[in-house]
C-alpha cells in the first residue's frame, strides 16, 4: 500500500513535469472547463430569474422547494467528487478509446505493479482543478447568500460524515469509469459506453425528487450518481437524506467489487493488437 | 454539378461506410449526450410548475421540450468537424497529398461528412423528431407538425451545416497558429453553443439575446429551431433566412482567403 502511495506521488511528478513543457495547452483545458462552468451557471441564473424557487408539485400541490441558493450549492456540491475523480483517475478513459484497440494495453502488464493501478495513475488531469474550484467557489458563494437560518444550521456533524463518505463518492465515478472500461477488453473499444454511463451524472446536478420515479432509482442505485451530489448536499443543507451516507458506503463498495470483477475477468480476456 | 456528383461520389460513400463501421460507438455516444436533453426536461418541468404563469418568454411547456430536443436534433445534423480533420492533417502533413490531387480540398470533406450525415439522419432524425410530434400528439390531442414550415426548416437546416462547415474549416486552420486544438475545442464548443442558444433560449435574454440573434451562431440552430416551432411570423422567417445566407457567403469568401494565406506558409517535412 506505502509502495503504491509513494509510486502514485511518483507519477504525479513526471506528470507535472510533462504539464510544463505543454503549458499553453494545460492553460485552454483549463479555461475551457472554467468557462463551461461559468456558462452553465449564468444559464442557470437566466431560468431562475423568472421564478423564487424551484418547487417539486404534484397534482398542483408543492411538495418541497429549493432556493436558488441551495440549487446553487446541489451543483456547486456535485464537481467536487467528479473534480477529484477527474483530477487523479482521468486515465481510465484511454483504455476504452486506444489503449486496448492499438495494443498499447502490453505496456500495462509487463510492469510489477498492478495494471489497474498503472492504468489510474499514469496520468495526472490537472484541467481538473477548473471543476474543483468552481465546485467549491459555488458552494461558499451560495452559502454566503442565503438566509442566516438556513446557513446557521450547517454544522460540523453534518459536514464531517459528508467528507468521511466522500473518498465512496468518488470510488463510483472511479467504479463506473472502470467496469464500462474493461469492456473494451473484449469489445475493443467502449469509450462511448463509458461516456454514456458517466453522463447520466448531469442527473445528480439537480435535486433528485424533480425526476419521475424510474430515473429517480437510476441515478440513486443503478448509476447512484445522486449519491454524490444531491443527497450529501442536502444532508449537509437541511440534514435531510441521512439514510443515504451508509448506503453511498454500501453502494459504492459493491460497485467496486462489480468492477474489479469485470476488470480481472477483462484482462483475462485481452489480446495485443498483431503487430 | 454532374461533374460534381461524380468526383465526390466515392467520397461520400467513404464517409457513409466509415459510419456504418462505426454506428454502435455513435449510437452509444448519441445516448450519452441526448440525456441532457431528458435533465432539462425535468428541470424546465419544475420551472414551470414554480412558475405563476404557464408561459415564460413566449414558450410554454409543451414549447420548452419541442425546442430542448429539436436544438439538440438541429446541433447534431448540421455539426461538422472539419476543422478536426484539417488540423490533423496539417500536423502529421498528410495533407501534401490531398494538395496534389485535382480535388477541392474543402469539397472532400464535405462530401465525407455528408455520407456519415445519411445514417445520421436514419438514426437521430427519425427518431427525435417521431418522438418528439408524439410527445406533442399526446399532450396535445392534436397533430402539431406544420408541413410547409417543416420544409423551411430541412432548408434552414442546410443553411446552417455550410456556416458550420466553412466556420470550422476557418477555425481548423488556426491550427497553423495555435497547434493545440484540444482546449480551443473546448472554448470554441462553450462559446459557440452558448451563443446559438442551445442551454436557454436567446429569448431569455432579452436585449442582449436580440443582438446575439444577428451573430452567425445564432444563425447555425436557433433560426432552425424557431422555424421548427412556428414561432416566427413571414416576415422573420424571411428576415433571419437571408441572414443565414449572408453569413453562410461570409463564411465561404473567408474560408477560401484562409486557405490561400495558410497554403503559403504551410511545411510539410518529408512524406
Amino acid at each position: 500500500m506505502l509502495k503504491y502511495l509513494r509510486l502514485h506521488k511518483i507519477f504525479i511528478k513526471q506528470y507535472l513535469k510533462k504539464l510544463m513543457e505543454y503549458k499553453v495547452d494545460f492553460l485552454l483545458g483549463a479555461i475551457g472547463f472554467l468557462l463551461e462552468q461559468a456558462v452553465q451557471i449564468f444559464c442557470l441564473g437566466i431560468i431562475f430569474s423568472t421564478i423564487p424557487a424551484l418547487c417539486y408539485a404534484k397534482d398542483g400541490v408543492v411538495l418541497d422547494s429549493w432556493s436558488f441558493n441551495e440549487v446553487l450549492f446541489i451543483y456547486g456540491f456535485s464537481l467536487i467528487p467528479k473534480g477529484i475523480d477527474h483530477l487523479f483517475f482521468d486515465n481510465l478513459w484511454s483504455l476504452g478509446y486506444w489503449l486496448v484497440d492499438r495494443g498499447d494495453f502490453d505496456k500495462y502488464l509487463t510492469r510489477p505493479i498492478n495494471p489497474w493501478f498503472y492504468v489510474l495513475c499514469e496520468k495526472f488531469c490537472v484541467d481538473a482543478m477548473g471543476e474543483i474550484i468552481v465546485g467549491v467557489a459555488l458552494i461558499i458563494y451560495s452559502t454566503l447568500s442565503m438566509p442566516a437560518d438556513v446557513s446557521g444550521a450547517i454544522n460540523w456533524w453534518r459536514v464531517l460524515p459528508v467528507i468521511a463518505v466522500m473518498p465512496f463518492a468518488i470510488m463510483i465515478f472511479t467504479s463506473v469509469k472502470t467496469g464500462t472500461a474493461a469492456i473494451a477488453f473484449w469489445t475493443k473499444r467502449s469509450g462511448h459506453i463509458t461516456h454514456m454511463c458517466y453522463m447520466t451524472n448531469d442527473f445528480a446536478k439537480y435535486p433528485a425528487k424533480i425526476y419521475n420515479g424510474f430515473i429517480k432509482t437510476a441515478i440513486t442505485y443503478i448509476l447512484p450518481f445522486a449519491l454524490t451530489a444531491y443527497y450529501p448536499a442536502i444532508f449537509i443543507l437541511r440534514g435531510e437524506a441521512v439514510w443515504s451516507l451508509p448506503v453511498t458506503v454500501g453502494v459504492s463498495v459493491l460497485l467496486f467489487i462489480i468492477s474489479q470483477f469485470i476488470w480481472k475477468k477483462g484482462v483475462s480476456a485481452y489480446e495485443s493488437a498483431g503487430s | 454539378m454532374k461533374r460534381l456528383l461524380r468526383i465526390y461520389k466515392p467520397f461520400t460513400r467513404a464517409g457513409l461506410l466509415e459510419m456504418v463501421a462505426y454506428r454502435v460507438n455513435f449510437i452509444f455516444f448519441l445516448l450519452g449526450e441526448i440525456m441532457k436533453c431528458f435533465v432539462m426536461f425535468f428541470v424546465w418541468k419544475a420551472v414551470f410548475d414554480s412558475s405563476d404563469s404557464s408561459t415564460l418568454y413566449g414558450f410554454t411547456y409543451d414549447n420548452m421540450v419541442v425546442y430542448l430536443f429539436i436544438t439538440f436534433l438541429s446541433g447534431y445534423i448540421t455539426y461538422s468537424d472539419g476543422s478536426y480533420a484539417v488540423g490533423k492533417e496539417i500536423l502529421d502533413g498528410s495533407i501534401a497529398m490531398r494538395m496534389i490531387k485535382p480535388v477541392d480540398f474543402d469539397m472532400c470533406f464535405m462530401f465525407q461528412e455528408l455520407g456519415g450525415k445519411i445514417l445520421q439522419l436514419l438514426i437521430v432524425f427519425l427518431p427525435i423528431t417521431v418522438g418528439v410530434e408524439a410527445y406533442r400528439w399526446i399532450t396535445n390531442g392534436v397533430f402539431m407538425l406544420n408541413v410547409p414550415m417543416f420544409f423551411l426548416y430541412i432548408v434552414s437546416l442546410l443553411l446552417a451545416y455550410g456556416i458550420n462547415f466553412f466556420f470550422n474549416v476557418i477555425y481548423g486552420f488556426l491550427a497553423f497558429y495555435l497547434k493545440n486544438l484540444w482546449g480551443t475545442d473546448i472554448i470554441k464548443g462553450v462559446i459557440v453553443g452558448f451563443l446559438s442558444g442551445a442551454t436557454v433560449p436567446l429569448a431569455f435574454m432579452g436585449g442582449f439575446g436580440q443582438v446575439l440573434g444577428y451573430l452567425p451562431f445564432a444563425s447555425l440552430s436557433y433560426t432552425p429551431v424557431m422555424i421548427y416551432m412556428g414561432m416566427y411570423e413571414a416576415k422573420e422567417i424571411i428576415f433571419y433566412m437571408s441572414l443565414q445566407l449572408l453569413w453562410l457567403l461570409i463564411f465561404v469568401v473567408a474560408s477560401k482567403l484562409v486557405l490561400k494565406s495558410a497554403m503559403k506558409r504551410l511545411v510539410v517535412h518529408g512524406g
